[in-house]
């Protein structure tokens, strides 16, 4: 039993660990917090499979036209360069991304 | 001895039909249903108008409550790190769902639908719509108002109305055809229901006078030609009687006056075989009365006379020659017991349908069978037939 759930422990910390390492750490250095970029996304593709899904090609390939910011914030920060994380690397940090800022649950 | 007669009343009036009456139900019950369906399907399409149009003039006022809920949805998405409370309010109800139609928060308990745009679900009226930008990841918000129901009760009160209306119309309408469809038939049966009548009338009189001027004859001073020329009209005579009571029953089976009373069986076997003893002779069949246990019932004279004639007429009619009738009387049965031609298994549960006859050795018309059914079915007597084919058959009368 504390087998499991040291092996549980040791994958959330590695997976938040993705989100961590490669994605706020850039974020933390941007005027725009990390969030309002999540609330961009929801407020264009709604559902999670959909959100998931933009974030993910946008993050394989960014272009300004994928892009859910402003013209604007665009013009001054620019497009971020491709992601180096492999495929599963990069689900992993989405999950976490979607489950730190989903709006499921958190209403009352 | 004087032949016991079914008694009718004077009334000469006519009932329909039975066949008529059947005919005028199927088809009343046929108007009557479709009638139904065609008010039924009337009022449903016109409580769905009602339904719609009630839906319509909502549907602004529900447009409004939209509005104003996104708004505050939108306030809330702008500020969801800092709060994260939905936006209610006294006037509505709302409920929000994502692209893959997944609740993300409502506060209607219901299970909701989101696939018509306006609709009245549990005396509730839903308007789903699709914002242009899908605050808190909402692309579908249902707002949900109560039905005042008045515009319900105002249509229940018009299609009340409009189905006892329509109702009576169509009522008297088929009324009216049913009448005039039905003449030439009606017409058609009560000239042969008159006809049958007014011929088993005149016969009355000729036969009875026949039977009892035989009777009236002192045959010891007749020669032994003239006796069996006497006896062979006496036996002719009987036989058109037995027809003519036949007829008269089915005829005017509604029209006979029953007078129950307590009916000595032995008495009656005893007078029935006798008054059959001519019959049973020029066939040269041996009938006996055995009386077991005497016994009586509270039956009408007259039909249990029909009765117990037309089974001792049958057990005559396909009898041999020098054959044998054997009556016995018992607590609860009277037995008929006849060594005549019998009847085979496979006909003896169809044999009690009227005109049903399953050989053509002897005449007559078959009422006989049908009329004893129908006398033992009014008074619960139960009918036993037990035969062999070629050699006997057992006929039990049982209360």
């Amino acid at each position: 039993m504390v087998r499991v759930l040291s092996v549980f422990l040791l994958a959330s910390i590695l997976h938040g660990g993705v989100y961590q390492t490669n994605c706020v750490a850039c974020h933390k250095t941007l005027p725009v917090s990390i969030d309002k970029y999540f609330y961009r996304y929801l407020l264009k593709y709604s559902s999670e499979k959909d959100v998931k899904a933009a974030m993910y090609h946008y993050l394989q390939n960014p272009s300004k036209k994928k892009s859910v910011m402003a013209e604007a914030f665009i013009s001054r920060f620019g497009v971020k360069q491709k992601s180096k994380l492999t495929n599963k690397q990069l689900q992993k940090a989405l999950n976490v991304y979607w489950n730190r800022y989903k709006v499921f649950g958190r209403l009352r | 001895m004087e032949r016991k007669r079914l008694l009718v009343s004077k009334s000469l009036d006519t009932d329909l039909a039975r066949s008529e009456k059947q005919t005028l139900y199927r088809i009343a019950t046929l108007y009557l249903l479709l009638s139904i369906i065609i008010i039924f399907g009337f009022s449903f399409m016109y409580y769905t108008a009602q339904k719609e149009l009630m839906l319509q003039e909502k549907k602004a006022e529900l447009q409004q409550d939209s509005k104003d809920f996104l708004l505050k949805l939108k306030q809330l998405h702008i500020n969801f790190d800092k709060t994260q409370v939905y936006p209610r309010s006294k006037a509505y109800e709302s409920a929000i769902f994502d692209s893959d139609k997944k609740l993300i928060f409502a506060t209607i308990p219901t299970q909701l639908s989101l696939h018509k745009i306006l609709y009245l679900q549990d005396a509730m009226i839903h308007l789903v719509s699709i914002p242009e930008s899908y605050y808190l990841g909402a692309k579908y918000v249902i707002i949900q108002v109560k039905d005042n129901a008045l515009w319900y009760e105002r249509t229940k009160k018009e299609l009340l109305l409009f189905n006892l209306l329509a109702f009576s119309v169509m009522f008297v309408i088929g009324y009216v055809l049913l009448r005039l469809f039905l003449k030439p038939m009606r017409d058609a049966i009560h000239l042969l229901d008159r006809f049958i009548k007014d011929t088993t009338h005149e016969l009355n009189t000729p036969v009875s006078t026949i039977v009892n001027n035989i009777e009236m004859i002192d045959k010891t001073k007749l020669d032994a030609k003239t006796l069996k020329k006497i006896n062979r009209i006496d036996i002719g005579a009987k036989t058109i009687s037995n027809i003519y009571q036949d007829l008269t029953y089915l005829t005017l089976g509604n029209k006979i006056v029953v007078n129950d009373e307590k009916i000595d069986l032995g008495e009656l076997l005893q007078e029935r075989v006798d008054y059959f003893k001519s019959l049973a002779n020029a066939k040269k069949v041996f009938m006996e009365v055995k009386i077991v246990t005497n016994t009586s019932l509270f039956i009408d004279r007259a039909k249990l006379s029909k009765l117990v004639d037309n089974l001792i007429s049958n057990a005559i009619k396909y009898n041999k020659i020098n054959g044998y009738i054997h009556i016995i009387l018992n607590k609860n049965e009277i037995i008929f017991e006849d060594s005549g031609i019998g009847i085979a298994q496979e006909n003896i549960v169809k044999m009690q349908e009227r005109y049903t006859r399953f050989n053509n050795v002897s005449g007559g018309f078959g009422l006989g069978l049908s009329i004893v059914s129908s006398i033992a079915q009014e008074y619960k007597l139960k009918i036993k037939i037990e035969s062999e084919e070629f050699a006997w058959t057992k006929v039990s009368l049982q209360w």
